[in-house]
Order: C-alpha cells, then structure tokens, then sequence
C-alpha cells in the first residue's frame, strides 16, 4: 500500500467517525430530581420521629399499667423463692408467674434462706467456739 | 420563558450535531473518556442553565473552547494529568476496520498535546486554522504548521507500521 497524499490521508481520517456521547441530561430534570429527593429525606425523618415518639409514649403507658402490681407480685416471688429451694423448674416457674425477667432474677437473687439449727443440733460455729485453741 | 425554551432547543441542537466531536475533543485533551463526558455535560447544563450561549457569535467554536477551558481549569484544580486512555474506543471505524480504529487511536495518543488538538479541532472539529488560532491563543500560521507536523506524524505512525507488517509477510 502506497503512502497517502495529504488530502487523501486526510479523507481517511475522516472516514473515521467519532463515538457519540450520551445523551444530555434535562437540566429541569435533574434539579426537579434533586428537589423531590430532598423532600423526601424530610419526610422520612419526620416519620422516623413521631414513630419513635409514640413508641416511647406507649412504652411509658404500659410500665405505669405494670407499675402498681409489681411490688405485690414481687413480694410473694421472693417469699415462695425464699420457702422453695432453687432448682431449674422452679425458676423456670418463678419466670413465667414474674411480671418481668428484671422482677424474677431479683426475687431469686435476693431471696433469704432459712439458716436456722434444728432441735438438738449444733451449728459448726457454735461448736468450734467451744473449743480452744491454742495458737 | 419562550426564549429560554429556544435557548435550551438551539443547545440541543448544537449537542446532537458536534457532540461527538466535542467528545473526542474532550478525550484527547483529558486522557480519560469519562471525566471528559462528564465536562461535556457539565458545559452544556450550564450553557441552558445561563443562557450566555446567545452572546457569542461563532458557537461551534465558542463550545469548543468552553470544552477547554473546562478541562484546563480541572487539570489546574486537581493536579490531574492523566496518561491519555487509548484502551477505549474513540472511532467508529469505516467498513468495520476495526484495526484501523485501534492504529489511529495510538497514533493520535503518540501525538504531544499541542499537535494533537489541533489535529483533532481541524479533522474532526472542522474548525479552520484561524478558529483553531483564537481557540488556543496561537497565530494561525503556528496552527497551521503544528497541523502539518502532526498529519505527518500520524502518517508513518500509521502507515509505517503497515508496510513494515507487508514487509515482513
């Protein structure tokens, strides 16, 4: 193949066509876009809080209804914790009678246990105070 | 508003007859084809947005500047100066000559900067010289000599190779 003249090479070259771009975005478009993104922002946030208001205003409602039988229903969790010994079908009993898990882990927490010496016995303590002991 | 509406028709317009030549403009002066999309867009929503196109009285010339200096004021701001991307195609090639394509990309890339936009503003710009002249601040006899050099160049780039192939078979 021969080396092209100038106006020849430059007929080639224009043979070659370029690429075309992508379509131009509407200007209306994208600032209209960008306008109704921004509303909606607002309004999901908006959202967002009054349903986070209204669960804060149920969740108070539902401690005051639970509020007034608690310490009653306490009191007999921890006097049956205190008379039953502790064993896993008894919590899981103390559990499901509870009015919350926080009520029922405290009742058996807290539970008093009847450390009292039976009739003719004698307590370990009283025992070795009896003995001396010399040091 | 009605000559706001034939404002953005006439940029339309304009964008659709030498969009792809602002393109390949774009590409030859940033080396990357999507930064140069990117400032093509950014010229022309401007353009509709303020109007300021009705001021100027060569249009196709005034866009290719607005191109430019586009391009030139995100090199100055970013410190960018990217190695021309000549992996993407710039052409559609003539009979499928996908070859061809791809030889004329490198050597269009091999060409230095100055002689390769004026190269692309006169061939697929078609801008005269003395357009090209006040589009890059040079007189047009500069710009006409920087076209020869060039047209030169690219043609042992493209032809050399050729007959150095036919050769070899």
């Amino acid at each position: 193949m021969h080396t092209p003249n100038d106006e020849q090479f430059e007929s080639y070259l224009k043979q070659f066509r370029p690429v075309a771009p992508e379509a131009l975005p509407a200007a209306g478009t994208s600032l209209g876009s960008h306008r109704s993104l921004r509303l909606g922002a607002w309004v999901a946030a908006l959202a967002a809080l009054l349903m986070f208001g209204t669960l804060i205003l149920v969740m108070r409602r539902i401690r005051v209804v639970v509020a007034p039988q608690a310490p009653r229903d306490v009191a007999s969790m921890e006097h049956r914790a205190a008379s039953e010994p502790l064993t896993l079908r008894s919590a899981n009993a103390w559990l499901a009678r509870a009015p919350s898990f926080h009520a029922a882990v405290d009742a058996l927490a807290f539970r008093s246990s009847d450390n009292s010496v039976r009739q003719g016995q004698q307590s370990a303590v009283a025992l070795l105070s009896k003995e001396k002991i010399k040091l | 508003m009605g000559g706001t509406g034939r404002n953005t028709e006439e940029i339309e317009d304009l964008y659709r007859r030498h969009g792809a030549a602002l393109l390949l403009f774009a590409a030859s002066i940033s080396g990357d084809r999507g930064h140069a999309q990117d400032a093509l867009h950014r010229v022309f929503l401007k353009l509709i947005e303020n109007g300021t196109l009705n001021q100027a009285t060569d249009k196709k010339a005034y866009l290719f500047a607005c191109i430019r200096n586009a391009l030139l004021n995100d090199r100055k701001r970013e410190n960018r100066n990217a190695p021309l991307e000549i992996e993407t195609k710039w052409f559609v090639p003539p009979e499928r000559d996908y070859a061809g394509e791809q030889n004329l990309r490198r050597a269009l890339g091999s060409l230095p900067e100055d002689q390769r936009e004026v190269v692309v503003l006169h061939i697929w710009g078609e801008l005269t010289f003395a357009q090209i002249a006040e589009l890059v601040g040079i007189s047009a006899n500069t710009a006409a000599s920087r076209y020869r050099y060039a047209l030169e160049k690219l043609r042992i780039a493209m032809f050399a190779k050729e007959k150095a192939c036919a050769h070899s078979k």
